[in-house]
This record gives structure tokens, sequence and C-alpha cells, in this order.
């Protein structure tokens, strides 16, 4: 039994921009492997080579077992990609370029508008479907999109960053598009710059960083590395801070640490939030404001490298 | 839920007629888009007949019956390098991304773009060749010699688009495309009998005008027109566009391969 996706040392340099610089990645089938990291890490190149738009300088990369270069067309026989940029015609509706897609697939014109009609219903755009692409707003765009990458189911599906610039809703609901693809047997490789959803969709996450993946595993491990949630409570008055430290601490039993102006509080979830909040209206302590932080990509990086993210887009502009 | 799927494939060329459906779609969508199409070559037409064709051979309608073709068939090849922008902006989208991860012919993706603009040429030439009709203009070939002619100039069309789908797939810029194309199609049009006849020309430029392919082209379709034989010229003309052919896809298709490696 292959992994769906196996990369072993792989490099691609872009003139004096080494993109790729020794990526190794393992997909088993049917899980979701989330590349998280900062815009000019690699991740597009990443994507673009395993869906054959870009040859690699060196390493190997085999998808479904295929090799990406030797067997470029069995492995877009088999493969769906979504892209950082919409794969869409704008000037077509949302049922012509879903129609273009499977009659270029193969499908007769009968087959191809009733694929079309399915997806349009699945993916909710029926009321849109007679509209221009162009006109969409941006999560029914990503949803098309995705549509556009599944006409005919495949077994490997590429994500390329398929939220950034979704408000929270449509976020949530691409979300559980990609759920249902993975419930039906598709093996999903995601890249991201939001720890949140990786951690909610991918069962392993490798983060990546200038062209190598410094540190890979599980989302709880990542999680356990960088700590959970925190509760920020801001008192009206610095006085305050100390004694709140001490409270929150004799609640849930964490090590508060005192920041400019906050106490941050540790926690494991949100109850244990409430319970502290609630004290702290017992004792009558006046808060400006409090609330729960998740820990953030910045703190991934600055708890695995040292250093924050620095945003070198280079890379990404020359993919 | 029932999934539609299938095990069908489709050809090349049915590929390729999916693609050339695709970009002619914008028109069913956005039909005005039907009047920019013939706009350049209609301008060009009668701002050279009015303007310049009395002072050129005495009146316009002379200049007409003698040049009216030509100049019909050089106002629809400053439409080519449409060809070669259209493709640079496609080859640039997440749509041509999409394609070429998908099992679809490299082939069928460059010539479906040529397919639906020889069809955008073969309206503009129909529009414009019926204003020159009304403004008096007459094949004393007839309907065949028409249809000849008309049959010449698409299909010198469509191998010289292959040298912009070339254009497109090799050029950074849309303004490197630009420039491509002014620096083809001036020199080709001006040292031909396109408007002039070759006596007038200079002893060397003579000679660049008689192998030059739109020499053979201008000189093809007024003996098509004046239902006469073309002879010599006809035989250059299908040279021309066989090699253009010959050469510009199997070119094309390699730039777009390499496109790939970077």
């Amino acid at each position: 039994m292959h992994h769906s996706i196996e990369v072993r040392g792989l490099v691609k340099a872009f003139g004096d921009v080494r993109a790729l610089d020794g990526v190794d990645l393992t997909v088993p089938a049917g899980s979701v492997l989330g590349v998280l990291g900062p815009n000019g890490a690699g991740k597009t190149t990443a994507v673009r080579v395993l869906s054959t738009l870009t040859r690699p300088d060196a390493g190997s990369a085999r998808v479904l077992g295929l090799d990406v270069v030797a067997q470029a067309g069995e492995v877009r026989e088999r493969i769906g990609l979504t892209g950082q940029y919409a794969g869409l015609d704008h000037d077509l509706t949302g049922e012509q370029n879903l129609v273009l897609i499977a009659r270029l697939l193969g499908a007769s014109r009968p087959r191809a508008k009733a694929r079309a009609a399915e997806l349009l219903e699945r993916f909710d755009l029926v009321h849109a479907a007679g509209r221009a692409a162009g006109e969409y707003s941006g999560g029914m765009r990503r949803r098309l999109d995705l549509a556009a990458s599944v006409v005919r189911r495949p077994e490997v599906l590429f994500l390329d960053e398929p939220t950034t610039g979704l408000d929270p809703k449509s976020r949530n609901g691409l979300w559980d598009v990609v759920r249902d693809l993975v419930a039906e047997g598709t093996t999903v490789l995601l890249t991201t710059q939001y720890l949140e959803e990786a951690d909610q969709l991918a069962d392993a996450i490798a983060v990546i960083d200038t062209g190598r993946v410094i540190a890979s595993g599980a989302p709880s491990e990542l999680k356990q590395m960088v700590g959970g949630p925190v509760l920020r409570l801001r008192p009206v008055r610095a006085e305050a801070l100390a004694p709140l430290a001490e409270l929150a601490d004799r609640v849930i039993g964490a090590e508060t640490k005192l920041e400019e102006g906050a106490a941050a509080v540790p926690v494991a979830h949100a109850g244990q939030a409430a319970a502290i909040v609630a004290q702290v209206a017992r004792t009558g302590i006046d808060l400006v404001s409090f609330g729960v932080d998740e820990p953030t990509l910045d703190e991934v990086f600055l708890a695995l490298t040292g250093h924050r993210t620095e945003s070198t887009s280079e890379a990404e502009v020359a993919a | 839920m029932t999934v539609t799927t299938w095990t069908t494939r489709r050809g090349v060329l049915a590929q390729s007629a999916s693609m050339a459906a695709r970009s002619l779609a914008s028109i069913r969508n956005n039909p005005a888009t039907l009047i920019e199409f013939f706009m350049i070559p209609l301008m060009i037409l009668l701002s050279i007949t009015f303007f310049m064709g009395g002072q050129m051979m005495g009146t316009w309608q002379d200049f007409l019956q003698y040049a009216g073709p030509t100049i019909v068939v050089m106002g629809l090849f400053f439409a080519i390098p449409a060809t070669g922008l259209a493709l640079f902006a496609d080859l640039e989208s997440g749509m041509f991304d999409r394609l070429t991860a998908m099992p679809v012919s490299r082939f069928a993706l460059l010539s479906g773009r040529v397919t639906a603009d020889m069809v955008k040429h073969a309206w503009a030439l129909l529009v414009v060749g019926g204003v020159a009709f009304a403004m008096g203009y007459r094949a004393e070939g007839g309907v065949l010699g028409v249809l000849a002619a008309v049959g010449v100039v698409l299909l010198f069309m469509f191998s010289a688009s292959w040298s912009m789908v070339l254009a497109g797939l090799t050029a950074k810029s849309e303004d490197q495309v630009q420039t491509w194309m002014v620096a083809l199609l001036m020199p080709l049009s001006y040292t031909s009998t396109a408007f002039i006849e070759i006596e007038t020309l200079p002893g060397a430029v003579q000679w660049l005008a008689e192998i030059n392919p739109m020499t053979a082209l201008s000189e093809t379709i007024r003996s098509l027109l004046a239902g006469d034989a073309p002879g010599g010229y006809l035989l250059a003309l299908l040279g021309w566009c066989a090699g253009a052919v010959a050469v510009f896809v199997p070119l094309s298709l390699r730039a777009y391969r390499r496109r790939l490696t970077n």
C-alpha cells in the first residue's frame, strides 16, 4: 500500500531563492495534511510541484505512487487542484464553468450538465448557476472553484490557501465542504497561514519555513509545543494586575504571566476562562476588557524557531 | 446522492472545440462585443479609402476597386495579436493553472483559442466585406471567386495566428506581445502589394515585396476576386501557411512545456 503523497528531499529554486530546500512530506491515504507556513515559505511551490505545474530541481515527489514528473499525465487523471487564485473563467456562468471542466474531462453533454447540476446543488450555488463567476462573492467563488476541482472525484485534492480572504461564515462553510470530501475518502493536502484552520481540518500538520519542514506532527502535539489558548484580563488600574493573577492561579491552578496592562492566563478550554471571569466579577475588580486568544501562526513560529514570521514573498511571487 | 460519473474520453479536436466554445461564450453572455470585432478593420477601410484613395488613384472608387479587398485583409490582420494577448492573459490566470493540471491536450488548450479567434475574424470579414460591397466594390469573379478568396484569407489568418500563440507563450508582459505584433505586421503590410503596385517600389524593396507573404496573399485574392487563376502566388501562399504551421505549432507546444520547468 502506497501513501497517497510521498515527498523526499524536494528542491526547487527560482534564481537565488530556494523556494523548496529539501522538503519531506508523507500523507497516508484518506487523511488530511495541513501545510502551515507564512507567505514565501514555499507552500504554493510545493503544491505546484505536486500538481504537475512546476518541475522540481531535485528530490522526488510521488502522488498515488506515481512520479509527478515522469508520470505527470497519469497523476493529472487522479488529482484535483484548487489554486490560490480562482481557477475559473470569470466571463462564464457558474454552470458553464462546471460544464466546461466536465466536457474537457470527457463527459458527454448530458452527463456534463447533470454533473454540473449535482455540484451546484451540493455546493449551495443553485441560485447563482446562471450568473457570471466574476460577479460571485468571495465565498461563492471559492465554493465554485472547489466544485470545479472535484468534477470527476479526484483521489487526491490539493487546496492552496482555500480560505484566505474569506469572512468567518464563508470560511466555516468551506471547512464543512472539505470535511464532507474527506469523509468520502478523498486525501487532502491543504496549505494555510492559519493554525486554527490546520487544527480544524488536518490529521497532521507540517510547519514549513523558508523551504524546509521545521516541525510536523498531530495538531495536538503542535499545540502543546506552543501552548493552548490564553485568557487576557485587562484591569482598569494597573495595581489590580497582581491580585488578578493570584485569583486566576487559585481558580484553575494555572501559571499566569503578567504582560503590559494584562494578566495572561493559559487556559485549557473556554469553561476555565468563564470560571475565572465569573470569579473576577464577584471580587469586584474592574476590567477594561477580557478575551481568549488562540495561539497564532506567529506564536508557533516563535516557539519553533525563536523568530517571528518574516514575509519573504519573492518565492511565492516567482512561483 | 447519486453521482453522475463517466469513463468516456473525448479527442483532441473535441477538447479544442470545447475550449473554443468557452472563449466565444462571453459573446453569448455579452453580445455587444460583436461590434468590437469589426470596428478596427471597418475604420481602416473607411479612412484609407475616403481620405487617401482619391489622392492615390484619382477617385476613391477606383482605389476601392483596386485596394479594397487588401485593405479589408490588412484591417483583419491587425486583429491577430488579440490571440496572443488573450492567451497571455489566460496563462496568467488561475484558470489555466487548473486546465494545465488536468488531463487535457496542450494542443487543444492553444488551438481552442485560435479557433475561437478564427470565428471572430470570419465575422469581421463578413461585416467589413459587406460594407465594401455596399460602397460599390464589385468582384468580377462572382460568388465563387469571393468564397475562394475568403477561404484563402482565413487560411492565412489561421496560420499567422500561431506566431501570436508563440508570442503569447513566451512574452514576459503584455507590452512585449504588442511590440512583437507591430514589429511583425507593419513591415509585412507596407512592403507588400497590399496598397501599391510593385513597380513603384525602390529596387531592393521590390525583391522584399516579391517574397513577402502579404504580397502572395494580396495577389492571390486579387486574382480570385477578378475571376483569374492565381497561379504561382497561390502556391507561394500555401507554402507560407504550411511553413508557419509547421514552425510555430511545435515551437508553441515546446514553449508551453518549458513554462512548467519555471
